[in-house]
This record gives structure tokens, sequence and C-alpha cells, in this order.
């Protein structure tokens, strides 16, 4: 009990020093499946070690919800994510838990959202299913990451997980015509330096891609 | 005018050409502008005759049509003396001078006439000239033009060079993209600065490594101009047109020497040579190329240094390793140290150090520099090639073996370990000893072949080895009889010890002292004499009666065990001990039962006791034929077979 105790309080601690990065910097952008490869291009010339060619990913992911009913009338959504590397059998699983958008104002240039994630097995998603998590929607992303010191650039295109199969591969269809580019950094709170390098090299991106703050409210409205 | 009907006509017109203004004295002509519209019209505005716009001034002997003109041109400009007014003072001056004129003229008038006034010439004063004043003064004028003249050469010479240059050598701006090539570069407002560190690569090192860019100048003043009409560039000189500025602390050539010393012997003496081979970096005549890559290498050599010295006061080492100037000291194995330092000559010690040449000590070691290299290579490396995450979502920093640690559920112990990396120190250490290990089980076995003609001991080194492990297999077999028996032993060098693994499977470990080794050699030796001995008795159909590997009889050895074997001729008549010593060698000794005659005595009265064997008799083997022991033992077998 002592030894759990101290465990606690050593996080405690490191959460309060701000050494753990919990805030995920990001910009969001899209570009058409044609002009992808002039990105990629682009991209292999800007970023880190690409002379092995850039990093391919097929990922898949389901989104659940956990409903709290914490008191009458107030649903507490908890939205959870749970992502796996179909193509790296042997990579642990992971569960990420993504907090609320903060757009902030005209002068933050990114996206700043809180960001917790862990590796797991793979009986996750029966724990969480028996935790009462309700599984919203699942998709596969596949694409290309490339890494630029410490920003994370990913280019995919997501597919729909068709019918009722659920094996990975079959039947899956792209969702949209274009391809899905994020840039994103991990971070403790407060490092605000970081997205002045996101903006800069958002920046030497245009005009292939522009990378945005993105208001998903707004994208809600638009519906 | 007034004495026209005397004088001689003169025309005179303008010139085509415009008027020069000053010659230089290259000879260049600087002309004068030639004159605008409202110029000229002041010109000859100058030209008018104004005495006739003023009514006080009394006419002389004008002739008609020049008061006419001048009448006119003073009517204009009446007409434009209320904004020609500036003209005012011309006017004043062309009509004070014109009554000079007339006074001048009334005088002359009065000359001529010769009835008032007569005009003598006055007899004039030479003027005094000193000669030494008139030489000092040509001289003066002449060092003058001597000047001019060679200034003007001077130009016309560089101007040439640089046509040559411009010729030979490529612009500035392809020199600036060739750099641009290979070398980062940025404009900083007015100036182009590089960056030469390896911050790109991986490196975390503080140290900036900027260096500028800047033309490269026009040849020095100083230079002394050539006897030939041709000026031919000497082929010392930089071509180039790009000069690159390293800071001071880069300049020259520095590299890291490894040295490998026993004992105290050279402690103090171990003192920086510099190698020779290496061009100076400080003379600007070096290409930039060059110059750029002994900068980026003296950074380099600086970065390693400072880790490994970082390293050394950090660990905790059962004799602590010393950092002493430029120089660490870290002990290898007892007696051995390994001494890195670092060297770095600028242009000016070098020079000092050319007077008097260093006396060449301890070998540096190349080979362990290399791997000094390398290791902060793969630091470098490591610290860009992170490896990607997967699935893409997961964060950029962890190992993909920290990562798995949370679901395969890693104890602390698991977690600690992961920390925990070799530093470089460390891994250099290592790859010492191992090369000492490796160099001491060298000696070892070939002084042991050397000393040992019988059996014959061979040792094959792996080819692909690790630095700090290798492997030796020895072959212990006799000239002539390797089909027979030969004694396989691997040895695996590792870093602070050895493990033989023996013909028998059994494994030993060794420390690194090299006696043991030794001692274990000999040991097989022994064991390979008596093995073999057997082996032979079978072919050459002798009885094999029995053997002892630790035999208990005999004086007790230093090492090891005695070990004897018997054996019994195909009809049992005769038998042969062998006893194999470590130190001593081997001993033979046969024994007849029955002997071929029989003589029977009092004791021994019938010959059937005579199968109980008698005593043996040693075989002095060096007096024998044969050209190994085992050759000597089937020649004494076979002479033994022979008889019965």
């Amino acid at each position: 009990m002592a030894v759990i105790g101290s465990a606690t309080d050593t996080l405690n601690t490191a959460l309060k020093s701000n050494i753990v990065p919990d805030q995920e910097y990001l910009l969001q952008g899209s570009v058409l499946d044609q002009y992808v490869e002039v990105l990629l291009h682009r991209l292999r010339g800007l970023c880190d070690n690409v002379d092995s060619g850039p990093e391919s990913f097929h990922d898949h992911e389901l989104c659940f919800t956990l409903r709290a009913t914490s008191g009458p009338g107030s649903a507490m959504v908890l939205p959870l994510r749970v992502r796996r590397a179909l193509d790296v059998p042997e990579a642990p699983w992971q569960l990420r838990y993504v907090g609320q958008h903060e757009l902030g104002d005209k002068n933050r240039p990114t996206v700043v959202r809180s960001s917790i994630d862990m590796a797991c097995s793979s009986t996750i998603v029966e724990f969480l299913t028996e935790l009462g998590c309700r599984m919203d929607f699942e998709y596969i992303s596949r694409g290309y990451m490339f890494r630029k010191g410490r920003m994370k650039i990913t280019v995919s295109k997501v597919f729909k997980m068709g019918g009722l199969t659920n094996k990975p591969g079959e039947s899956v269809e792209p969702i949209s015509q274009s391809y899905l580019v994020e840039l994103s950094v991990l971070a403790p709170s407060g490092q605000d330096a970081i997205a002045e390098d996101m903006r800069v090299f958002a920046e030497q991106l245009k005009p292939l891609v522009h990378l945005e703050k993105i208001d998903y409210k707004r994208l809600a409205h638009l519906q | 005018m007034a004495y026209n009907s005397n004088s001689v006509n003169i025309s005179v017109e303008a010139p085509i050409e415009n008027q020069i203004q000053e010659i230089t004295y290259d000879g260049q002509e600087i002309y004068q502008a030639p004159l605008t519209l409202s110029e000229s019209l002041a010109k000859y505005a100058q030209k008018i005759d104004f005495s006739r716009a003023l009514s006080e001034i009394n006419v002389k002997k004008e002739s008609g049509d020049n008061s006419d003109d001048s009448k006119s041109d003073g009517d204009s400009k009446d007409a434009f003396q209320s904004n020609l007014w500036p003209w005012d003072s011309i006017r004043n001056k062309l009509r004070n001078a014109y009554q000079e004129v007339c006074v001048l003229s009334d005088v002359l008038t009065i000359a001529k006439e010769k009835r008032y006034m007569v005009l003598d010439p006055v007899q004039q004063e030479p003027i005094e000239t000193k000669p030494m004043v008139q030489i000092y003064a040509r001289k003066k004028a002449l060092t003058g033009a001597a000047s001019v003249l060679l200034t003007g050469a001077e130009r016309l010479k560089t101007s040439q060079n640089e046509l040559l240059r411009n010729r030979s050598t490529p612009d500035f701006h392809i020199e600036l993209l060739r750099l641009r090539q290979n070398w980062r570069l940025k404009k900083v407002s007015n100036s182009i600065i590089g960056d030469l560190s390896y911050r790109t690569a991986g490196s975390k090192y503080a140290q900036s490594g900027m260096f500028e860019v800047t033309k490269a100048e026009e040849e020095e003043k100083s230079s002394s101009p050539p006897s030939s009409p041709m000026p031919v560039p000497a082929p010392a000189k930089s071509n180039s047109s790009l000069r690159v500025t390293v800071p001071s602390e880069l300049q020259g050539v520095a590299y890291i020497e490894v040295l490998c010393q026993k004992d105290q012997e050279d402690l103090c003496s171990a003192n920086i040579n510099l190698l020779n081979s290496a061009p100076t970096t400080a003379n600007p005549d070096v290409h930039w190329q060059q110059k750029l890559e002994a900068a980026q290498n003296v950074l380099f050599c600086k970065e390693l240094f400072n880790q490994l010295a970082k390293e050394a006061v950090q660990l905790q080492a059962p004799i602590p390793h010393m950092v002493v100037g430029n120089q660490i000291m870290a002990t290898v194995l007892p007696g051995i140290q390994l001494v890195i330092g670092l060297c770095h000559s600028t242009s000016s010690e070098k020079k000092s150090s050319q007077l008097t040449p260093p006396p060449s000590k301890s070998d540096h070691d190349h080979v362990l520099e290399h791997s000094l290299h390398q290791l902060l290579r793969e630091v470098h490396h490591k610290n860009t090639h992170h490896p990607f995450p997967h699935p893409s979502s997961a964060p950029l920093g962890p190992s993909k073996k920290r990562y798995l640690a949370g679901p395969m559920a890693a104890d602390r112990y698991e977690l600690l370990e992961m920390t925990q990396s070799e530093t470089l120190l460390e891994q250099i250490i290592k790859q010492a000893q191992h090369f000492f290990m490796r160099m001491r089980t060298e000696y070892v076995l070939d002084t042991i072949a050397k000393e040992v003609k019988d059996p014959l001991i061979s040792s094959h080194w792996n080819t692909l080895n690790s630095p700090t492990q290798s492997c030796v297999k020895i072959n212990i077999s006799t000239h002539g009889y390797d089909a027979v028996c030969r004694t396989p032993l691997v040895i695996h060098v590792g870093e602070k010890s050895l493990k033989c693994i023996c013909r028998d499977g059994k494994v030993m470990h060794m420390s690194y002292e090299p006696q043991e080794l030794r001692d274990l050699i000999f040991c097989h030796i022994n064991q390979h004499q008596i093995l073999a001995v057997q082996a032979l008795a079978k072919t050459m159909g002798w009885q094999f009666l029995g053997n002892s590997n630790h035999l208990g009889l005999g004086a007790v050895e230093p090492l090891g065990n005695a070990s004897s074997c018997l054996l019994a001729s195909p009809i049992g008549d005769r038998l042969i001990a062998v006893r194999c010593e470590p130190q001593s060698g081997v001993q033979v000794s046969v024994v007849h039962s029955p002997r071929t005659d029989f003589f029977p005595s009092r004791l021994v009265t019938e010959r059937k006791w005579e199968h109980l064997g008698g005593q043996f008799r040693e075989v002095r083997l060096e007096k024998m034929e044969g050209r190994n022991f085992l050759h000597k033992m089937e020649l004494l077998m076979a002479s033994l077979t022979s008889n019965s």
C-alpha cells in the first residue's frame, strides 16, 4: 500500500512540475489525392532522416464513449480511442484520451488539447466493453509519417470500415478524395514556443497544404 | 576693330570637339560638357557691348554698324532688364574693361605718334638660376611622373590579373553554390554565415561551429612584381574567389590520441606529439573545403574529448580515472593505462614543433582512435534516428522497449535496466581491454608454438569478430599423424577473461593473467601425447591396457598431474609404459615377458613365471631414431612387434 501511495505521489509531483507531456499541439489540413505526391516530396526535403524513405503506417482506430451518469440529466461523455497498428502486429495497442480543443485567440498558432495515452494489450477492447463503453465508430488510417525535431507529421487517408466484416483490409472504402495532413507535438503544458515552430513549419508547406486550427464546432454547424 | 587697317584678319572659330577640362595623369581626358542653350545665351550676352545703352558713356571712334548692333542689343536688353538683372555685374565689368581698353588705345596712339612720348626698352635683370635647385626640381618632377606611370602600370596589371584569374578560377557565385551544396549557409544581414557543427547530425555539443564566407580580396599589394611580362600565378596560390573564416578555436589540426602504456614508465613523457602529415589550416591558401573539413574535425574531436572527460569524472571506477588538462587516464588492466589525449595544433605551435621533432614514443593506437570516432557517431545517429511509433498516434520519444514495458508488465528492475546505457569511456575501455587480452593470447600461443616443436600447435583466429570479442581455434597435432589424433581447443577472448572449450567439452574460465592460459595449453599438450600414443597403438594392433590422466605416482608436478598409459604388444609378451609430465616431458619404459631366452634359476624355476613380467627398462628416447615422439613410438612398437 505504501508503495502504491508513493507511486501516486511521484506521479502527482511529476504532473505538478510540468514534465509529463500531456498537451498536444495540433494543426490540421488536407490535400487532394492527385497532389499528395508533391506534398510527400516536399516533406522528404524538409524532415529529418528520410534517407531511408518515408515511414508508412496502417492503423485501425476504434472510438469508444463512456457515458457516466453522475447525476440525473447531466450525462458526462468520456471519449476513448483505441488504436492498433495493422502493419506491425507485435506493436502494443494504444489507448488514448483526447480532451477538448482549445482554439485560443488569434495569437495562438495551434490548437492545444490535452492528450493522455498508454500502451496496452489487445484485451483492451473487451475491458472497455466490460466497463460499459460503447463503440461509436471505427476507421482505418493509412499513410506516411515524418518527423522534424519534436514535430510529427502524418499524411494519411481515412477509410471507412465496410459492412459487417470486421476483418481489416477487406472491403474498406476511402471516405474522401483527399488525404488528412496533421502536424502535432506532444509536450508538457506551458511550452508554447513549440507552437511557434509549428507555425513556421506549416508556413513552409504552403501552398501545397494549408495547416490550420480547425474548429470542429463550426464543422458540425456546417453539416 | 579700331585699327583693322593695319592688322591681319584672324578668323577664330570654335573647335568641333568639346573643350578639354582636365587631363589626368594616365592620359585620360575629361571633356567639358557642351553648353546648354541658356549657357550659350549667357556666353553670347557677355560679348554684347552695353556702352551704348547708357547715355553717359561718350562714344569714341566707333564704326557705325557696330554701334548699331550694340544699340539694338541694348534695346533688347532694356526690354529684358527687369528680369535679366543678374547680368548687371557683367555689364559693369564690361564697361570698365571698355574704359581701360579706350585708355590703352589712347596711350598707344600717343606712343605711335612719337611726338609726345618715346618708349624705350628697359634692360631687364637676368633671372639668376641655381643649377642644383633646377636639378632637384627636375628630379622631383620626374619622380612625380614616374609614380604616375607606376601606378598606371599597377592598375593595368591588376586588371590583367583579374582577367586571367577569371579565366582560371570560377566565379564567386559559382563557388558559393558549390559551398552551399555541402555546407549549411544562411544570410545574416550583409554577411554569409555558415554552420559546420554536427548539430543537424544529432550532436548536442554546445560549442557553435559558425564560419563566415567572404569574397576573396584582390591579391596583396606587397606581392612582388613578376619578372616575366606575362604574370603567371604561383601554383601554391589558392585560386578560389571565396574565402572562409573559421573561429580561431577551430583552426588548426586536431585529433584524439590514444595511447596504451604499461605502468608508469612514460606517464610524464606522454606528451602531445603532432602528426606532421596534416596540412595546417591557418594558411590562407588552403582550399575552403579542406579548411572547413579540418575545422569540423576539430569540433568533433573537442566534442568527443569533452564527452569522455565528463564521463571519466562521473564514472565510479575501482581505480578512479584521471583527467588532467588535455588527457584522460584510465586503468584498463592492472599495470596498463589507457591514455586519451586531445591534440590540437595551430600553425604557431606547428612551427615550434617542426623545429624540435617530437620523439615517437608509445604507439598511437589508430584502431582505438577510430573506435572512439565511431562510438560518438553512433551516439549522434541514435540522437536523430528515433524509431517511429506504431500505431502512428503514439508519442515520438520513448523507445520501443519502453513502450512495451506497460503491456508486458515490466518490473522496476527492467525499467531501471532500460535507462542504463554504456558510456563511451566504458565502451572504449572494454575495447582496450579486449585488445590487450587478444594481444596477450596471441603472444602466449605464439611463444608456446615456438617453444614446443612436438607436437605442433597451430592457431586459427576467426576473421569475424567484434570489438570486444574474438575467438581462436587451436589444434594440437603431431606432424605426420594428424589423422591419428588431433586435440582441438577453442578459446573465446573476452574483455577481461578467457573462456576455453576443451576437447572433451569442458569449459574453462580464465582470468586476464597470461600464465593461466599457458598452463592450460601445456596440460593439453601432455594429454595430447598420451591420447596420441593410445590411438597409435590401436592402429599398430597393440593393446591398450589402461591409462590415467592424473597419476598419483612420482614427484609432485608444479602444475597439473602426470598422465600415463600402458600398452601391450599383440601377443602380450611386451609392455610399453608411457609417462607424460608437464615439466620433465615424456618417459617411456618397456618390459619383456617372457624373455626370449630362459635360464632357470633358483628363484624362478619355471618358464611360466616369466609371464608375470619383470623390471621396466627406460627407453632413451633422445637416442632413438624418429622425427617426433609419435614416430619414435611407432618405430618402437614396430620393432617390439616384429621380434615376436
